[in-house]
């Protein structure tokens, strides 16, 4: 294999191989040198069926830290965000968490995982102590749960439960109004939509006791073929439907169920309708379907909240996404607390935090607050309304009463054994 | 397999070696202590995280795929399934510490027995099938695996995966919730797992292993009970799969589905075929391999499936044998040719 005189000997090898490990394993101490600069390290999904919501979420983020870093960063710090993939794997997620602490040198991290990453993430970040604001993640047990919840970990995002209890008592008054009293579900067949759509079910039920689920039906997550849900459903003829699809299985699904005019034989209630992920790639958007707001750039219809909206649009030629305000959202808080703390420092910024209210867009009433008891926020814009084809797609969105929303929150984590 | 590819005939190939003896005990203990005392001085030296890190990683996927080795390399039986055993090893352990918060050395006793239980059902059913039958039903007993966790929300967090961090509380003074006492640990528990296995492959059951991997026929017809022969591998195999899964659930405090999906199995291939399947530890080597390129290369684009594809179909169709493959080849070779020059020089 090898001339006597030109081969490598065993030694030689050896010696190169134990040269060059040292370098490899030398190379992460090179990293984060640079005390002027602030490292946030952002585990999220860039890859596979769902990358949107790392590249929008990773978008969102850096908007933002163009505009923090233009007013002088974090107490003085340069921002720089070290994005990396965990190719939506919680062990991944927890490995690129731990990297991005341990050899990156990040400081912070922004976690745009998905639920169960959320959760690999939040285990990393009590046994390392490093300050984390969740952006993604929904499952409302990550923050309502005091035995999962830690107090260096921050979620500004939406709730599961907080969505349920608006979408129950929006579609309790659409189907008073209209005598809706037969419903059937669709949704996805995993953790998210099964649990979304009982707690909908529950709080419409409560608002509407009248109201009777007769047909359920659970596609699989990434399903392409929708022909058997749709026959079942319009072979069931209930008044009105309700859905947690999402993204392309949404799309897709709508787009098929166009094909039987499923959408002129019931009403349907599609909480994740409006967000442009799914509005501008349906092919024929059907007029009158009610949805939740995701991320619309005319709720809350304010100046500030539409110029956000072109702003993304015009530097990513794409509108923004749920999770794009979700991170966007994150990243004006964390300066909030910095601001406040006069401190980069993640203990600092940390207690800042915890009641924090800031300005925001995103805000119901231009205001979101940081709850301090369970470190999540509240206030962020919530509400329902119904499709029309073209922009502005949902013309007019009823608004969340926030008070019932946290009134019955409170009950709900009482009967969880979360209080 | 009846007719094994040119790979498995090679697969840990040493037919006029004798079973290991006391004496290749010894060596073996004697270099797993050294490399157990190297590792740990190495974090001694140079405490860096990322190391730490890296190195409970590697244990877990190392017994897991020295694991499945087993069933590849030795016994000719390519199962597509095992990851079930990883996952199901992390699930049970997770699960114990949970809810019944014993020390974590019984909680592993327990989950070597539960696994060892379930690997006896799917075993019974499974090793009835020979060739790509038996490669596509463990493959299904995976997916009804995967497809139970995902299912029983209850219990298992669905989805989500288990949630809530598993406890670890001190034992013997041993406190695995610190970096350095699970650094040990994993290095300890891969050490133990090696040197159990290679006892394994080396003892007369190794070599029966071997017989019925080359000829099936030949084996029954000279007495070897060739079903439970290959119904122990087959359980031997799961339950130290299950060890890896344990790690691994220590390493990120929790479990989750992907730990049972096809991918996890589909990596142990992998990193049998990348580290090379003809030696002991291929796997082990195939381990750190895979990991450090799946790091590094995470690290500098997002198209690491891509890159990671590219590299594996050199390994497959470019190279066709693993880098200890080619190490033992060129080791033999360069043994072979300083052997030959001193006996010249020694010749009058």
């Amino acid at each position: 294999m090898f001339s006597k005189h030109k081969a490598l000997d065993r030694r030689s090898v050896i010696k190169g191989a134990a040269t060059s490990a040292a370098a490899l394993l030398a190379t992460p101490h090179i990293a984060g040198a640079q005390a002027k600069v602030i490292k946030i390290g952002m585990p999220t999904i860039l890859s596979g069926r769902v990358a949107q919501l790392g590249t929008s979420s990773r978008n969102a983020v850096m908007m933002e830290v163009e505009k923090i870093n233009a007013q002088g960063g974090l107490a003085g710090r340069t921002i720089e965000v070290v994005v990396r993939d965990s190719k939506g794997q919680p062990q991944e997620a927890a490995r690129v968490s731990r990297e991005l602490i341990n050899t990156d040198g990040c400081e912070i991290l922004i976690d745009a995982e998905a639920s169960s990453g959320s959760f690999a993430v939040q285990e990393v970040v009590k046994d390392l102590g490093v300050l984390c604001i969740h952006t993604c993640s929904e499952t409302s047990s990550l923050t309502a749960d005091p035995k999962i919840r830690v107090p260096n970990a921050f979620r500004v995002c939406r709730q599961g439960i907080h969505d349920s209890i608006a979408g129950g008592e929006y579609a309790a008054k659409i189907s008073l109004a209209k005598g809706l009293k037969t419903w059937a579900t669709c949704s996805p067949d995993y953790a998210y939509g099964r649990d979304s759509t009982q707690l909908f079910v529950e709080y419409l039920k409560l608002f509407n006791p009248a109201v009777e689920v007769t047909t359920e039906t659970w596609p699989k997550l990434f399903q392409p073929d929708y022909t058997e849900v749709i026959t079942k459903l319009l072979q069931a003829k209930p008044q009105a439907l309700y859905s947690c699809l999402w993204g392309g299985d949404l799309t897709s699904w709508i787009d098929q169920a166009s094909i039987y005019a499923m959408f002129g034989q019931m009403e349907v209630f599609a909480i994740n309708m409006a967000d442009y992920t799914a509005l501008t790639v349906v092919k024929n958007l059907p007029k009158g379907i009610h949805s939740g707001n995701r991320y619309i750039k005319t709720f809350p219809k304010t100046e500030r909240n539409a110029k956000y909206g072109d702003a993304y649009r015009a530097k990513y030629n794409e509108y923004p996404t749920n999770w794009s305000w979700e991170n966007a959202a994150a990243m004006q808080f964390l300066a909030a607390a910095s601001k406040k703390a006069n401190s980069a420092d993640g203990k600092q910024i940390a207690e800042a935090l915890r009641g924090l209210k800031i300005e925001s867009e995103f805000g119901q009433d231009g205001t979101m607050t940081m709850r301090a008891e369970d470190q999540t926020v509240i206030g962020y814009a919530i509400g329902w309304g119904t499709t029309i084809a073209q922009e502005p797609y949902v013309p007019e969105i009823t608004a969340g009463n926030w008070a019932k929303i946290l009134e019955l929150e409170t009950a709900w984590k009482k009967k969880s054994g979360y209080l | 397999m009846s007719k094994p590819t040119a790979h498995t005939n090679r697969a840990a190939d040493t037919p006029s070696r004798p079973p290991i003896g006391r004496a290749s005990l010894q060596r073996d203990i004697i270099i797993a202590g050294v490399a157990v005392a190297a590792l740990i001085l190495l974090r001694v030296i140079w405490p860096s995280p990322a190391i730490t890190d890296f190195t409970i990683r590697v244990a877990a996927y190392a017994i897991f795929a020295t694991s499945l080795n087993l069933l590849v390399g030795y016994a000719g039986m390519v199962s597509f399934g095992h990851g079930m055993f990883f996952g199901f090893g992390a699930y049970c352990f997770g699960l114990v510490m949970q809810r019944l918060a014993l020390p974590i050395p019984i909680a592993i006793l327990i989950t070597i027995t539960a696994t060892a239980a379930l690997a006896l059902v799917v075993g019974a059913i499974c090793i009835r099938l020979k060739d790509i039958y038996f490669s596509f039903i463990t493959l299904a007993f995976q997916m009804l695996i995967y497809s139970l966790i995902v299912a029983w929300v209850p219990l298992t967090g669905g989805d989500q995966g288990l949630q809530g961090g598993i406890p670890r509380p001190s034992f013997l003074g041993i406190n695995l919730a610190t970096p350095l006492h699970l650094y040990i640990f994993a290095i300890v528990m891969l050490a133990l797992s090696l040197l159990v296995m290679r006892h394994i492959a080396e003892s007369s059951f190794g070599y029966t292993l071997r017989m019925i991997r080359d000829n099936m026929e030949r084996a029954s017809f000279l007495g070897i009970n060739v079903y439970l022969v290959r119904l122990i591998a087959f359980m031997v195999a799961g339950v130290f799969a299950s060890l890896g899964g344990v790690v691994m659930a220590l390493f990120v405090s929790g479990a989750y589905p992907e730990f049972s999906n096809w991918t996890m199995s589909g990596e142990g291939i992998f990193m049998i075929m990348m580290g090379g399947i003809s030696t002991f530890i291929g796997p082990t080597a195939g381990a750190i391999i895979l990991s450090l390129l799946n790091d590094v290369v995470t690290r500098r684009t997002e198209h690491h499936g891509l890159a990671l594809g590219i590299v594996i179909l050199v390994f497959a169709l470019g190279l066709k044998k693993g880098v200890t493959d080619f190490a033992a080849d060129w080791w033999r070779a360069s043994g072979d040719s300083k052997g030959g020059k001193q006996a010249a020089e020694a010749r009058p």
